[in-house]
């Protein structure tokens, strides 16, 4: 099929980018911007004063525990990624193929418990887990010994909220991307005589992959940014990212050292979207010349 | 007589209460080709997935390649399914997609290139190809690599579902004559779904005409096409002539009364009477457009028909008319002339041979 | 109604960390009714419980005003807010004291006239009156005393003893492990630490006396179970034992368990260690941000808030019951909400107690706190 060519030469097309230019410059470079140029300045007294110095950033790389902290957010968000996507691709093939009847049912739960307040669901989780909650009131009845399940205020409690919250959006982006997958397709692979796992494997998951890779750098970029998972049930003692600049800009009322941070975290952040978007764009120059 | 490769028996299909499959039973004969034909509904593709193994049978055997079918998976049985949209895989390349059978099979990657180019060359594909993706190929090409899939691993069965349903009127004729000769070289058993009848007289040993979930006939195109087992499969192709009469038995023979049609002695052999009717059903006349021509002046014929010209279409290497005759339009197809015997408000006496009517039922 | 909507088993409280719970207090309070017709349109910002309708919709129609809330969720960065300019938008504050009285240097608040509220001064109790020093800057005053409270230990006393609670030693007694909680309040929970560490926090520190803090709150977190910024899960553990203290609470985590009836619960100051007084008493004031749209109206608020009648409003709230300086008030609670406020321990806490302030070296201190944070896990 013959595609249209466009170039930026192209001045109506130009212009048709326009609205969305002006919107990215207005919402999101002009306020990196800000941030940037807010991180080399100082505070005193609880003000920000016109310092323009590199203090904060001398700070900010000499000590060592901001980086612990970074390091941490970095890998509890690959591990979440991971974790989501792993989880999500049964469930979102369950939800299509083996539930098919409840399929709408199960959307509909989800999308409520998707739509409840995070707070309110990461509060019933504190309850859950407890020691003295009902998971371990549930497991004390049936015969276990009490408070069997310790996980609660633990880096594990903060990995499972996390994973809870986020799990919606890989489990959605796989099933649309399932969805679409022509179901003549898996029964072709079943007729070639692939079993059930070969014909996923062969062809659900491979075709799969663009809600596989769109749910894991969502999954990535927001488990970056959580604070309320460690906090609640993470109990606050291994804080990650969000926690540190929160802290920053609002206990300490250190804005230059906030903004820094901030940057800092974007730029993990990017360069490991990049790192994710090599990986894929090599997997798929490998397959095309396999 | 060899035992068939595919014996149905009393095959039923329920989706919930819906009856969508009836008493089915039939023979595949091994190397046949055989055509599933019916309008859409009437069970033809059902029944294929059935063979398939992608859909279960609700009650009845399936014996293909002389072990029963029940409870083997799609993944197992001794068939090869050539998918009406074709089901490539985009994400691999043609090579890919036509070793996919014996790659699942864990073949010597050796014996899957030979196997791949052998059938690269069979379907006229060019070896460029192997490494291209399906969405690179034209549509006659996809149809070719899909074919090459199904065949890679030289099934006994093929199924086809209408695999030719989306192509052009010209494309399909030459894939048509493709596979009719791809089916002579490989004697593999093939079953092919259709609506389109001409497709299946083509190409097939033996049409299957279902409707309604049943088998209505089971014969050679000849069979179909000539004595059909009723008005349905009489209509089913091309125009035809369907003339309300009265039979009636008369010695061995039957004898029969209709309004438009004038013969000399309304008499009609056993063989010219379907079954049905035979039986004392309510029946129809049939005269296939081709078996009536003009009369001259004077002229005359075993039977003969008198109406007038409403209107007439030439179509190259023959002429259509359509004469109304008491209340009725009559199809008649003559062969093509230079010159046009009739023109529209003529009054015309067509004329036919008493042996080329057919009672059927209505 | 209180702003509380939503979430009835979990009262938001001024200290949470839940900045959504403050937005969602911001949009409450934009959908209260605002008579269009009211002639003064004021903005308030404060701590949750000042915000209660109880207290504004009668100040609005006996004032003809309009007031529109703006929640604190931590008292920094509310200070921080009003002093990189939004005090042009506000007119009165109610934060906690320190930030009040910073209002005078940074020059973002007003000074009252001690003379103009002579009769305010002589409703309070006589440790409250003017000259106040918590509140004056430089001879001047910034603001009037609202509410108050007591940090120490807070215990349990089904599962404890107050005798254990006499000092903070049990937070480091290995007895003790995974069972301390520690409040996530920014310098509250620091505060009682160097206190305990033999350091005053509240005067400037050398490296030697931060270094005593940074080892005494390592030693902490060995023994700490979680770091809670939310009351009520702080409340939660503290009831069914798994929590044997808050550390950076008091009577402001306690007092609303014991107005549900669980009098087994209470706050207490330690006793004086090695000559160094081990409480610390927080307070809450008043204060009319610099330009005020209307500078009468301001101080209507200010005596408003500080009178009898609102004080007992101000002091039970639904998520914290608080103390408050009105001598006048304390005849309008009843016995059992003089209990509930353990007002017969007040004065003995007062009296072991430091007054809460903005520590010099608070900066250095948090980051010492996120540090060891770091390195404990």
């Amino acid at each position: 099929m013959a595609e249209i060519q466009k170039t930026w030469r192209d001045g109506a097309l130009r212009l048709s980018t326009l609205p969305l230019l002006l919107l990215m410059g207005l919402f999101f470079v002009i306020p990196l911007i800000m941030t940037a140029l807010l991180s080399f300045q100082g505070t005193q007294y609880y003000r920000l004063v016109w310092t323009w110095d590199l203090k904060v950033w001398t700070d900010v790389f000499s000590q060592i525990h901001y980086w612990t902290i970074m390091w941490r957010t970095l890998m509890m968000a690959l591990v979440c990624t991971v974790l989501c996507t792993i989880l999500a691709i049964p469930i979102a093939y369950g939800m299509l193929h083996r539930l098919s009847r409840w399929s709408d049912h199960i959307t509909l739960l989800m999308v409520f418990a998707f739509l409840t307040d995070a707070v309110l669901k990461t509060f019933g989780w504190v309850l859950f887990l407890d020691r003295s909650g009902v998971l371990n009131g549930t497991l004390e009845a049936i015969g276990f010994p009490p408070a069997a399940v310790n996980v609660l205020f633990t880096p594990n409690a903060t990995m499972i909220g996390m994973v809870y919250n986020l799990l919606p959006y890989t489990i959605f982006t796989i099933a649309l991307s399932m969805a679409r997958i022509d179901g003549d397709l898996v029964l072709a692979a079943r007729d070639a005589g692939a079993s059930r796992l070969r014909a996923f494997i062969e062809v659900t998951l491979p075709l799969a992959k663009p809600g596989i890779w769109a749910g894991a750098v969502l999954v990535f970029v927001l488990s970056l940014g959580v604070f309320l998972e460690p906090k609640v049930m993470g109990g606050g003692t291994s804080p990650l990212a969000a926690e540190l600049i929160r802290q920053s800009f609002e206990t300490r009322v250190n804005w230059p050292l906030g903004a820094a941070l901030t940057l800092v975290l974007i730029v993990i952040g990017a360069a490991a979207l990049t790192v994710f978007g090599a990986v894929a764009l090599w997997q798929a120059r490998r397959v095309a010349h396999d | 007589m060899v035992s068939p490769i595919i014996k149905a028996t009393g095959i039923e299909k329920y989706y919930g209460t819906y009856r969508a499959l009836s008493d089915i039973s039939l023979e595949v004969a091994n190397g046949e080709f055989l055509a599933l034909v019916g309008p859409s509904g009437c069970g033809k593709t059902s029944l294929l997935k059935i063979l398939a193994g992608f859909e279960d049978l609700s009650a009845g055997s399936l014996v293909i390649d002389g072990k029963d079918m029940a409870g083997i998976p799609a993944s197992a049985r001794p068939t090869r399914m050539v998918f009406q949209k074709l089901a490539l895989f985009p994400h691999k390349t043609v090579a890919q997609n036509i070793g996919f059978p014996l790659h699942l099979a864990k073949r010597p990657k050796p014996e899957i290139d030979t196997a791949v180019r052998r059938m690269l060359e069979l379907m006229h594909l060019k070896e460029s190809y192997l490494n291209r993706y399906p969405h690179e190929l034209s549509g006659g090409e996809q149809q070719r690599v899909a074919l090459a899939r199904s065949m890679v691993s030289q099934p006994p069965v093929l199924l086809l579902d209408e695999p030719m349903s989306a192509l052009d009127a010209k494309l399909k004729k030459s894939l048509q004559a493709e596979l009719k000769h791809l089916h002579r070289h490989v004697g593999t058993s093939f079953v092919h779904v259709t609506h389109d009848l001409e497709e299946a007289m083509m190409l097939a040993d033996r049409i299957c005409v279902m409707r309604a979930g049943r088998i209505v006939q089971l014969g050679a195109p000849s069979e179909i096409y000539y004595r059909p087992a009723d008005a349905f499969v009489a209509g089913f192709i091309g125009d035809t002539n369907l003339l309300p009469a009265k039979i009636t038995r008369a010695g061995d023979g039957f004898r029969f009364a209709c309004e438009i049609l004038d013969c000399a002695e309304p008499l009609l052999s056993a063989d010219q009477v379907a079954p049905g009717v035979a039986a004392g059903s309510e029946a129809a006349l049939m005269i296939r457009p081709e078996m009536l021509r003009l009369l001259a002046q004077g002229e005359n014929a075993e039977c003969t028909i008198v109406g007038t010209v409403n209107e007439y279409f030439i179509r190259g290497a023959s002429i259509q008319y359509r004469i109304a005759a008491a209340g009725t339009e009559i199809v008649m197809d003559i062969p093509g002339t230079s010159t046009l015997p009739a023109k529209q408000g003529d009054a015309v006496r067509l004329g036919l041979a008493l042996g080329d009517l057919f009672a059927v039922e209505t | 109604m209180t702003k509380s909507k939503g979430i009835p088993m979990f009262s938001p409280n001024r200290r949470t960390f839940l900045q959504g719970m403050g937005a969602a207090g911001l949009a409450g309070a934009g959908l209260m009714p605002r008579s269009a017709q009211a002639a003064t349109s004021m903005k308030f910002m404060c701590w949750e419980g000042y915000d209660s309708p109880d207290i504004i919709k009668p100040f609005e129609e006996a004032n003809d005003v309009s007031i529109s809330i703006d929640l604190i969720t931590d008292s920094p960065g509310g200070f921080a807010k009003l002093a990189a300019g939004a005090w042009r938008d506000f007119d009165v504050v109610a934060t906690d004291s320190p930030w009040v009285q910073r209002m005078g240097p940074a020059g973002i608040g007003e000074f009252l006239d001690d003379a103009e509220f002579a009769d305010v001064y002589e409703s309070f109790y006589p440790q409250f009156r003017a000259p106040f020093a918590p509140l004056d800057f430089d001879g001047k005053t910034t603001g009037l005393p609202t509410r108050w409270g007591w940090v120490g230990p807070t215990v349990n006393t089904k599962y404890d003893t107050l005798e254990n609670w006499r000092s903070y030693a049990p937070c480091f007694d290995p007895a003790y492990k995974d069972k301390i909680c520690v409040l996530d309040w920014g310098d509250w929970p620091i505060m009682p630490m160097a206190l305990y560490a033999g350091i005053d926090p509240y005067k400037e520190l050398d490296d030697a006396e931060l270094n005593e803090i940074r080892l005494v709150l390592r030693a902490l977190f060995k023994n700490t179970r979680a770091i809670v910024g939310d009351l009520s899960v702080a409340q939660k553990g503290l009831m069914d034992g798994s929590f044997r203290t808050l550390i950076g609470g008091g009577t402001y985590c306690t007092s609303a368990l014991r107005k549900d009836g669980q009098k087994e619960i209470m706050s207490i100051v330690p006793e004086p260690k090695d000559g160094l007084k081990q409480g610390i008493i927080w307070m809450e004031a008043g204060g009319i941000v610099k330009d005020p749209v209307d500078d009468a109206k301001a101080k209507a608020l200010l005596r408003d808030l500080t009178s009898p009648e609102v004080a007992v409003k101000l002091a039970w709230t639904e998520a914290t019951c608080n103390l408050v300086p009105s001598q006048k008030a304390e005849a309008l609670f009843t016995d059992e909400q003089k209990d509930v406020l353990q007002m017969d321990y007040m004065w003995e806490a007062w009296d072991k107690s430091h007054f809460h302030n903005v520590a010099p070296n608070i900066d250095q201190m948090l980051e010492i706190w996120s540090q060891e944070l770091a390195a404990a896990r």
